[in-house]
């Protein structure tokens, strides 16, 4: 008989705190200050698990950083999304695009440039647009596509990377780094076949653990990822740019990796001017404006971001 | 058992000190402002201590590692979801202690029919100049002890955790004298290392508690435990031009600045 009435009990007495509980939390909430989410769903994330829930994911294995922010609503869904597009609204609407990016080996590691140029149809939107982004200390990805879905893209991945590192205690190896954003693409490749949202990445990182040396990568919008041995280039431009650095390392007067700093960002910036030259959407050397490619380096050492006059002093010298 | 509230007091008194007891052995943290960061440094053999949790925000914990655990994953979940919608610079401390670790650890501790969380944990914060700099120490209580000025004590640069109260009020004593807000690194890893070593003495009972130990003797303990403990530290660095600022240190790096 007592140990029933106790049993009736517990479960009373429980409610009695998650009230006050609940209770002490709204005046909290109300209280003027904001707390670092909406109370309730952080608090529903953290606490309503029951310990055992709570086990199945928290060694983080599982629980990818994407599928975190999903969880928590503040991702769309991944998949191929089903929405039909129609002919007419592709040409009532141009998404802003951004062009013409190119990474190759040189004798320091793996440079990656990009011109500044966003365009949405022939408008040009931006100038100033920087398409080679850094990602974490030693892996840059450089983006031609819609920049909204890009620079979004790019920022889950620097979470992801971030976010591994914190809760496993250990860096994400590279297969793993590139294998996250081949995955990022694959989740917006709904998004790409309505002909918005095409976003088509390098990437480069710095290998220290197997056999150390700076890797390059090259996607296509369906995140199938192929490593490059010397070089890469995506976007509009992107053709004239292949031309130009595969005539440079076959026939040109060394090979590409035997390249110094100074002749490496002279032969970016040149391949980014030809393909302004045909291309309408890329911008190659803005001579009036003094408006220069973004220029980055990795290497053993981390990621070098030529600064403008640097990368202005070998325009002046060796390309102009 | 918990029906009356008497009870439920005789309950909750009984649980602290079955925690306290369980939390008394572990190897005390000191975390320490410098000039150019913050310092986390502790001793220990097998089991790491100390965590980095966001681009600003450290921690150390003493406790169960799967209670820790737990709460580092809630702790990074909730830093790295306000981080990515918001900015790096939204995410904070006193947010993140306040509003969303407290008042769990208060109510699991509170629930007697549930398990606590056996932890005690020290966070820190490193602002851009050392007078922004923040520390809080956490109890499983959800009870929580911050570095400000109040009407009893002046603002301090530094912070411990210790497995017991008399170990870490010892530390903080010996801090007060030792430590300098604006020390350059070395000096911060000598004074970290010998209040470590006052707290590591009390809990052997080596020590009373009631007055520090001599310096010869505090120098002498942490010879002895250097020989077979390592060391066990972390920085928050203080340079704008990075985002990301914490970096563990490895034990060889700090063996080459203790001389004496």
């Amino acid at each position: 008989m007592g140990t029933k009435t106790r049993r009736w009990r517990w479960p009373a007495l429980a409610r009695h705190f998650a009230a006050r509980y609940e209770g002490s939390l709204k005046k909290n909430a109300q209280g003027g200050s904001q707390p670092i989410e909406a109370l309730s769903p952080a608090h529903g994330s953290v606490m309503d698990r029951s310990p055992l829930g709570f086990d199945q994911t928290f060694s983080g294995a599982a629980d990818d950083f994407p599928s975190l922010l999903r969880r928590k609503g503040l991702l769309g869904p991944a998949g191929i999304g089903a929405v039909t597009q129609t002919e007419t609204r592709q040409q009532m609407w141009q998404p802003t695009e951004a062009t013409t990016i190119l990474a190759f080996k040189f004798s320091g590691g793996v440079l990656v440039a990009g011109d500044r140029r966003a365009t949405a149809g022939n408008t040009v939107v931006y100038d100033r647009a920087d398409k080679v982004l850094e990602i974490d200390r030693c892996s840059i990805m450089a983006i031609a596509g819609v920049p909204a879905t890009a620079w979004e893209m790019a920022r889950v991945l620097e979470h992801s990377l971030q976010y591994f590192r914190r809760t496993q205690l250990q860096e994400m190896s590279v297969d793993g780094k590139v294998r996250a954003l081949s995955k990022l693409l694959r989740d917006n490749f709904g998004f790409a076949m309505q002909g918005m949202g095409v976003v088509v990445p390098i990437f480069a990182t710095y290998d220290g653990n197997s056999k150390p040396e700076a890797r390059l990568y090259f996607y296509d919008a369906m995140g199938a990822q192929f490593e490059a041995t010397d070089y890469a280039a995506t976007g509009s431009g992107s053709p004239a740019v292949r031309g130009i650095l595969y005539y440079e390392n076959n026939w040109g007067a060394k090979r590409l990796h035997e390249f110094n700093e100074e002749e490496a960002i002279s032969l970016a910036l040149r391949a980014l001017d030809t393909a302004a030259e045909s291309d309408t959407a890329t911008a190659g050397v803005d001579r009036t404006g003094k408006i220069y490619p973004v220029i980055k380096i990795v290497s053993r050492a981390g990621i070098i971001t030529f600064p403008e006059n640097k990368i202005a002093a070998v325009f002046k010298q060796m390309v102009a | 058992m918990i029906e009356e509230p008497y009870r439920w007091v005789e309950a909750i008194s009984n649980r602290r000190e079955y925690i306290e007891g369980q939390l008394a052995s572990g190897s005390p943290i000191a975390a320490l402002g410098y000039r150019d960061g913050i310092l986390f440094l502790t001793l220990g053999q097998t089991r790491q201590k100390l965590f980095e949790i966001y681009d600003r925000i450290a921690m150390g914990a003493i406790g169960h590692p799967g209670d820790i655990e737990r709460l580092r994953m809630a702790a990074i979940e909730l830093a790295s979801t306000e981080g990515f919608t918001r900015s790096s610079a939204d995410v904070s401390l006193r947010r993140l202690v306040h509003y969303s670790l407290s008042p769990v650890m208060k109510n699991a501790f509170e629930q007697v029919y549930g398990p606590p969380y056996l932890a005690r944990m020290l966070f820190a914060e490193v602002g851009s100049r050392p007078e922004n700099d923040l520390f809080l120490r956490v109890e499983y209580d959800g009870e929580i002890a911050t570095n400000g000025a109040t009407y009893a004590r002046a603002r301090q640069d530094f912070a411990v955790l210790g497995g017991t109260r008399e170990s870490s009020e010892l530390m903080e004593a010996f801090l007060k004298t030792e430590h300098k807000p604006d020390s350059s690194f070395d000096a911060a890893v000598k004074s970290a290392l010998d209040a470590w070593s006052v707290g590591h003495m009390l809990l052997q009972g080596n020590t009373d508690g009631k007055q520090l130990p001599m310096r010869d003797v505090i120098t002498q303990h942490r010879r002895e435990q250097l020989a077979i403990a390592a060391i066990e530290a972390a920085v928050l660095e203080r340079d704008g031009n990075t985002t990301i600022r914490y970096r563990s240190l490895a034990d060889k790096e700090l063996r080459s600045l203790i001389s004496d």
